[in-house]
């Protein structure tokens, strides 16, 4: 019975194949963005976490500080536990840096009477350290020193950017949502064209006495088919995506780089089983009022 | 079963096969009473009644084996069994020499008797045939009677709808002639 099934719906798929492979394009297109989403949003998620624990801080200097206060601010940062000075970054430098950055547009640099940049210190906390560093603390500390204009410090960013990525996750929900809802309206109007092109075939079946599930059973199968066909076919043509595109050395606002991975094995299942279960749905949507012989 | 065009003779047919639900009164069938009968139990039925056409409901992109072989394969046998007892049927028929032909390449005459033999394989209690000789010349009309004949001897109920009242002339069956859907005559 179950080669049937089987038998039938690989007879529906092969009848219909313009419109299958269409629909399945579709299919693929929906999970595939779904795919690429998961894959952006679980990195930078995973990114954020990283950063979230390596505090760092950049601590800027007044103009005209005196070496011996540059040494008393030197110390203090050494003093502080888990501190490691990255970079001491000279007012010379930072102008460097700047004109590096500006690249062509740096010419008004050049007109500049004085240079308007601060040197600052590069501070990193060791993450062992970091649970115990209160950063709101240390920076009111640091800017109470003489000789300190600003401190600030990764967090104060990584708060902000957390409430974006909160709106991003939001808005994948919905686009996930929507194109879920896109694959289930394909599965069903796919189905739909396979069930009136054998409706001759399905009046007899019922006449002779086929249950309501015998013949569902084949139309169920091509939903399911051609959903976890689609979702087979989105999980490889991202991970073609992901070997193509260059997700090396990724660095977003001068912070640790984006260590660009691919989706787990959990999400590459969830995307197959999402396929699957949304082919079903599509082809019970469609073959539920089709049967009152 | 007889009567002229209009008289409920298909729609008797239907009540039978469990295609209508009668507006009052019951329908039993070896004791079950259609009126009350669930849907998967009357898909269970519909097993033991063979239904035969005027238009004969043939599939055509199936050949003539496969036509009948579907009345089996709803059943859930083995696809040995449904060849054996197909090619056996096609035979009684006179049709197994056909078995690879579809239907579209087969004389009126021949598809009625694939439509028959697909009522017929699943040895039914009752046969039903609405109008079935209707699309077909006498010789052939006869034929398909005979075909009938020998299916009742085998001891399945037949029950034939025509409007032709010569096709009941000189025949021994009961005859029940319906008039506005009630029985004008039911004679031995």
């Amino acid at each position: 019975m179950r080669s049937y099934f089987i038998r039938q719906a690989l007879m529906n798929i092969r009848k219909n194949l313009t419109v299958h492979i269409l629909s399945l394009g579709t299919i693929v297109a929906s999970l595939l963005i779904l795919g690429a989403f998961l894959l952006l949003f679980g990195n930078l998620n995973n990114w954020l976490q990283r950063c979230g624990t390596t505090l760092s801080m950049s601590i800027y200097l007044k103009d005209g500080i005196s070496e011996y206060r540059r040494d008393k601010v030197d110390s203090y940062i050494r003093g502080l536990p888990g501190a490691e000075i990255k970079q001491f970054i000279s007012k010379e430098e930072a102008l460097k840096d700047l004109r590096a950055a500006l690249g062509d547009d740096a010419g008004f640099l050049s007109r500049l009477e004085r240079n308007p940049l601060p040197a600052s210190y590069e501070v990193v906390f060791e993450s062992k350290g970091t649970y115990g560093v209160n950063p709101e603390k240390i920076k009111g500390e640091l800017e109470k020193l003489d000789g300190v204009e600003e401190v600030q410090y990764t967090k104060e960013w990584l708060k902000k950017f957390e409430g974006f990525l909160a709106v991003v996750r939001l808005i994948g929900f919905i686009i996930g949502g929507l194109l879920c809802l896109c694959v289930v309206f394909i599965v069903t109007n796919t189905i739909k064209l396979t069930l009136y092109s054998r409706k001759d075939e399905i009046e007899i079946l019922k006449l002779v006495g086929a249950t309501d599930w015998f013949v569902k059973s084949p139309f169920l199968l091509e939903g399911m088919i051609q959903g976890t066909i689609g979702g087979i076919l989105a999980v490889l043509t991202l991970f073609l995506g992901y070997l193509i595109l260059p997700t090396e050395n990724i660095s977003l606002l001068g912070l640790t780089p984006l260590d660009f991975v691919f989706l787990p094995a959990g999400y590459l299942i969830l995307i197959l089983i999402l396929g699957t279960v949304l082919g079903v749905i599509g082809s019970f949507i469609a073959i539920g009022r089709f049967f009152e012989v | 079963m007889t009567g002229p065009s209009g008289a409920g003779k298909t729609t008797l047919l239907r009540l039978i096969f469990g295609a209508e639900k009668p507006a009052s009164g019951h329908i039993l069938i070896n004791s079950i009473n259609l009126n009350r009968i669930s849907r998967p139990k009357l898909d269970l039925l519909r097993r033991k009644i063979g239904f035969v056409f005027q238009d004969f409901k043939l599939l055509p992109k199936k050949t003539v084996s496969e036509n009948v072989a579907i009345a089996l394969e709803v059943i859930g046998l083995r696809p040995k069994f449904i060849r054996k007892k197909t090619h056996q049927t096609l035979r009684l028929v006179g049709l197994a020499h056909k078995e690879k032909a579809y239907p579209l390449s087969l004389s009126g005459g021949e598809q009625q008797r694939v439509a028959i033999a697909r009522a017929i394989v699943k040895d039914p209690l009752i046969l039903l045939a609405d109008e079935p000789t209707g699309n077909l010349d006498p010789q052939l009309t006869m034929e398909i009677m005979e075909l009938f004949k020998s299916i009742h001897q085998k001891g399945t109920t037949v029950v034939v709808a025509t409007h032709s009242q010569e096709l009941l002339q000189g025949t021994d069956c009961r005859t029940i002639v319906l008039n506005h859907g009630k029985i004008s005559e039911d004679a031995l």
